[in-house]
């Protein structure tokens, strides 16, 4: 019944139109799929060529491993290096110093107009933030530029060193920056690796010199809150020069022995250590209670 | 579903350019480390260099620029060591671990500060995060010619237990400070009153004996150490040792027993300069 429909003048046209739609979509659906196959074929290509690339770059680097183990890992030249090679190999070496005088300390780069020195600051075998200070040596010594906090006396530094003995100021400043540096590194650790004995949160200023915290202790199977106040009023020292402890008073007499040892403690070794020694201390003192020194394991 | 079998592909080409993007690093990285030429080598080549290139540019990277780029390099470096003090007179590295955050390299580093050798090994390990590099050291370990440097090899030990080669550095600058200049002194004294000033061990020792060559028997010995303690700071240890004839002891007790203790207070007041040149003049003086 519907054919005999098609079969009327619109009905013509109508499914005239419909097969051209239906082409037309069926030449786009061909075009797409091409499209697709095309973009497959040009990434499967990708991969064999990068595959290949990468294929022979681990054949060179095996290679040069062997001949490495043959001459006693020295490279010997096979070929005469080329004047270009060598003064590259030169510069390579040269920067890599350059790099490298940063563990020092004290190093920089020449400016048009000066020198912009860089400052390191390290706790241990850990390097911290670099500060950088840029001084203009003509028509005086002067600094243009810094990025030293505030909270260390630049100023006062400078006043007294930087027209007579620049060396000597940097290394004073080096020392100012170092032990603040390596204060706010003990502070950061304590918050990191102890944040379970700390309660609230610990208290600084920016110079790092006037730390206030709390802190649990263990004793008899009860936890005790103790205080620390500590004021470090040497700006070059990284140890504090008043340690004052002191736990809550409903704590038992015997704990103001161990605030006092805590005291001692956070005045020889650094802060994060002296936890650390704590730590310890109490692990034993339980050990010790189960299984008492001197009875059978 | 198209879209995953891309995405397959996609990724695996990003590994694989990121993987030969470090096989080119390390492939280069080898070859650097393991390579070295002699300054003779060196400046033979820049001479070819030129040559090679004279009136040509071919469109490489002009001869000049790789000269001039080496000469500044090299102004930076020696402005540096001659600032600091600290020479260093060769360095050999090897990578051992790199990846796109992390890299492991293995440093010897020799050198002198001022005019105290060291040898230095250790490993640096790099780790970059999204806004910096942070860099940790290991493996410590500081080589000095001790013997002559006995002040500070409980230094060392220390620095290098807990490898604390900034603070190694930055100490030892001073200690070398304070080394050149008890040299110094000790030389003037020398060569300002020959007679009366000795160095049994030479300027590098650590003390002068002074002596009236009129009078045989009395000796005065200034021992000037350089305490360094493990935190890395320094300070000059001055004492006085008094060697008298028994005949003098027996009359002067009081003066000689006295000296070391006038001595740090004159230190104190005068400098030690100041304190030294008073103690060649009393010596000198006929009694």
């Amino acid at each position: 019944m519907e054919e005999r429909k098609a079969y009327s003048q619109d009905g013509v046209l109508a499914h005239l139109e419909m097969l051209e739609a239906q082409a037309h979509e069926l030449a786009l659906k061909q075009e797409e799929k091409e499209q697709q196959e095309e973009k497959l074929a040009g990434l499967k290509a990708r991969v064999q060529e990068l595959r290949a690339r990468r294929d022979e770059l681990r054949a060179k680097l095996e290679l040069q491993q062997k001949r490495l183990l043959e001459n006693g890992g020295a490279e010997t030249h096979p070929e005469q290096p080329s004047a270009r090679a060598v003064l590259e190999w030169k510069i390579k070496s040269v920067k890599a110093l350059l790099q490298l005088f940063y563990l020092t300390g004290i190093s920089g780069k020449l400016t048009k107009r000066g020198v912009c020195f860089c400052i390191s600051t390290a706790y241990e075998g850990t390097y911290l933030e670099s500060y950088y200070l840029d001084v203009l040596t003509k028509p005086e010594v002067q600094i243009q530029r810094h990025s030293v906090p505030i909270f260390i006396p630049l100023e006062q530094i400078a006043k007294k060193y930087l027209q007579t003995d620049i060396r000597r100021f940097l290394s004073v400043l080096s020392d100012h920056l170092n032990a603040y540096a390596a204060r706010r590194y003990q502070a950061d650790q304590l918050q990191e690796r102890f944040s379970d004995r700390l309660e609230g949160t610990l208290q600084r200023n920016s110079l790092c010199n006037l730390l206030v915290f709390h802190y649990n202790v263990p004793s008899d199977g009860r936890s005790f809150l103790f205080t620390a106040r500590l004021l470090y009023a040497d700006p070059c020292c990284s140890l504090p020069t008043e340690a004052i402890v002191s736990c809550t008073p409903d704590a038992p007499a015997a704990l103001a022995e161990v605030a006092a040892a805590h005291s001692d403690a956070f005045r020889r070794v650094a802060l994060h250590k002296a936890f650390d020694s704590f730590s310890k201390a109490e692990e034993t003192q339980d050990e010790a209670l189960i299984s008492p020194p001197g009875s059978p394991q | 579903m198209e879209n995953s079998t891309y995405k397959v592909y996609e990724d695996e080409i990003q590994l694989l350019e990121e993987e030969i993007k470090l096989l080119a690093e390390k492939y280069d990285d080898v070859k650097q480390e393991s390579t070295f030429y002699s300054n003779e080598e060196i400046l033979t080549s820049i001479k070819l260099f030129q040559r090679e290139f004279q009136g040509e540019s071919k469109g490489q990277e002009c001869p000049s620029d790789l000269k001039a780029q080496l000469e500044s390099l090299e102004r930076e470096i020696s402005f540096l060591m001659k600032f600091t003090g600290i020479q260093f007179t060769s360095h050999s590295k090897k990578t051992l671990e790199k990846n796109e955050n992390r890299t492991v390299q293995k440093h010897r580093l020799s050198g002198n500060c001022r005019s105290l050798p060291f040898q230095l090994e250790f490993q640096l390990l790099e780790t970059r995060n999204k806004e910096n590099v942070s860099a940790v050291i290991t493996d410590l370990s500081i080589v000095m010619e001790s013997g002559e440097y006995s002040d500070l090899s409980k230094f060392v030990s220390s620095t290098e237990e807990h490898g604390n080669l900034l603070l190694f550095f930055r100490s030892l600058s001073s200690y070398a400070e304070w080394y050149e200049h008890r040299r110094c002194t000790f030389l003037h004294f020398k060569a300002k009153y020959p007679d009366i000033v000795a160095l049994p061990e030479g300027q590098l020792g650590d003390y002068i004996i002074l002596r009236n060559p009129k009078l045989s028997g009395f000796e005065l010995m200034i021992v000037w150490k350089i305490h360094i303690d493990e935190e890395g700071r320094t300070t000059p240890v001055l004492d006085l040792l008094t060697k008298v004839p028994e005949q003098v002891l027996e009359q002067k007790m009081g003066p000689i027993e006295n000296a070391p203790t006038c001595f740090r207070s004159m230190l104190l007041l005068f400098g030690i300069e100041t304190t030294i040149e008073n103690l060649i003049k009393v010596t000198g003086l006929e009694k």
